[in-house]
């Protein structure tokens, strides 16, 4: 996985590219340390260019979802797509973390 | 009356008999004789075959009244049958208790979001317990660098007090004092060193535990569950075209009934419409009656006739009119019977050919007439 950040007013949107599997455990933590010390309210996760997410994935994002709220910032997944959307809808993510298109 | 040769003669004027008296000839009497045995025979004829036609008629009648009875009987058992399976098919029995498939799907598939939420509670925690101990890593690591350090630390102050020793015993009796500090610092240091190395026996214990529970957690996060997870869209789009099949069954079941007992009742209403055989039956025999009656008026004007005339008068066989009737017969079996009635008990034998093979071959059984 591979990921890129870009600031724009009030909210920082960072794209994912890739697989997103426990292997990208470290690089997500670190991510998460970015997010946290940015300074958008909103940090946004653009899915759109990820290809697949596996169930540490998924523990991974909403271990950032409670590390993000903690800072009194919001967390919010956008532009899912194939397996990625899939497996957001079937594990009802959207109940936890905000979901785009 | 008289009868003279081949002509009746007029009777003689003025008697009283003249006036209702009219000629009429031999030949015009003896066909007329021939035509009235002909026409009384087959008057019978036709009763027997009309009564004939009436049984045959009620045979058939009652046997397809009972036929069609039997028919409505079983089409009301399938009727009853497929009733049965209407009140079974949108539900399954589990553990002695009917439920209806739609609450068993909805069950099923609370049971596999259930699943997948735990799949992802687990997932996240697992997730927490490899970061906890990544930094359980790292902080170890640490604690041996400072084991590390005390050991440093310990040779430099054993190496201080032996060259404090050295410096004491140098100075003679004035170090004496300091020659015992040093001694103790080197004791101490000694005691140090033994602690240091039980520290570092026990936290090599804790780092091997440690990362061996660290191996098996990463081996448990690694375990991709997403295709489980999946599994959830699948088993949705197997119970929705479960319900839908069950759905179309009791569909197809139900319409399978109403036509059902649309048959029995149509059934019903065929039996209703043959009592027509009971209303044939009757007309049948009044017309029968007034055969018979046609028939005793005709034997009786016969007999008159036949009495008033000469002996040497026969009847004469009216061939051409027997011929045109009996052409009209198709039926073997029925022409059979209205030859041997008409010409083998009356004066006329077979001229034409209207006895055939047929006619004898078709009521073998019944007659005691043997036919050629």
């Amino acid at each position: 996985m591979e990921y890129a950040s870009e600031q724009r007013d009030r909210e920082d949107t960072i794209r994912l590219r890739g697989r997103l599997t426990f292997n990208d455990h470290a690089k997500l933590r670190a991510l998460i340390g970015e997010m946290k010390l940015n300074k958008g309210q909103r940090q946004i996760l653009d899915l759109s260019s990820l290809e697949f997410v596996d169930s540490a994935g998924i523990g991974m994002l909403l271990i950032a979802r409670e590390e993000i709220v903690a800072t009194d910032k919001t967390l919010v997944l956008r532009g899912a797509v194939g397996q990625v959307k899939r497996v957001l809808t079937v594990a009802q993510i959207g109940k936890l973390i905000p979901i785009e298109d | 009356m008289s009868f003279d040769g081949a002509a009746i003669q007029p009777p003689a004027a003025g008697t009283a008999d003249a006036a209702n008296t009219v000629a009429v000839s031999h030949d015009l009497l003896s066909t007329w004789m021939g035509f009235a045995d002909v026409q009384r025979r087959t008057l019978g004829v036709v009763q027997s075959e009309l009564a004939r036609t009436s049984q045959h008629v009620e045979d058939a009648t009652l046997d397809l009244s009972t036929r069609f009875r039997i028919l409505a009987e079983k089409a009301l058992e399938q009727s009853q049958r497929v009733a049965d399976i209407i009140a079974i098919a949108g539900s399954v029995t589990i553990d002695d208790e009917r439920v209806p498939v739609d609450h068993l799907v909805v069950g099923m598939q609370d049971m596999i979001s259930d699943m997948v939420g735990n799949i992802v509670v687990l997932s996240r925690h697992a997730m927490s317990m490899v970061y906890l101990l990544d930094d359980v890593q790292k902080d170890v690591v640490e604690l041996e660098k400072s084991i590390g350090d005390i050991d440093s630390i310990n040779r430099q102050t054993n190496f201080l007090a032996l060259n404090a020793t050295i410096e004491a015993s140098r100075a003679g009796e004035a170090g004496r004092t300091f020659a015992v500090v040093a001694q103790e610092v080197r004791h101490l240091s000694s005691s140090t060193a033994a602690l240091a190395e039980r520290m570092r026996s026990k936290v090599t214990a804790v780092v091997k535990g440690v990362r061996h529970g660290h191996e098996i957690l990463r081996e448990i996060a690694n375990t991709d569950m997403s295709p489980q997870m999946l599994a959830k869209e699948r088993v949705d789009k197997t119970m929705v075209s479960l319900v839908e099949q069950t759905n179309h069954f009791q569909s197809v079941l139900e319409t399978a009934a109403t036509v059902s007992a649309d048959m029995s009742a149509t059934i019903g209403r065929v039996i209703t419409g043959m009592q027509f055989q009971d209303l044939t039956k009757q007309r049948i025999e009044a017309i029968n009656d007034s055969l018979a009656v046609l028939c005793v008026g005709l034997g009786d004007l016969e007999s008159q006739i036949r009495a008033q005339v000469p002996p040497d008068v026969g009847a004469r066989e009216p061939q051409e009119w027997l011929n045109t009737l009996l052409g009209r017969f198709t039926l073997s079996e029925m022409r059979g019977r209205f030859v041997r009635k008409l010409l083998l008990e009356g004066t006329a034998l077979d001229e034409n050919g209207v006895l055939d093979v047929d006619a004898s071959h078709s009521d073998s059984a019944g007659g005691d007439i043997e036919l050629f």
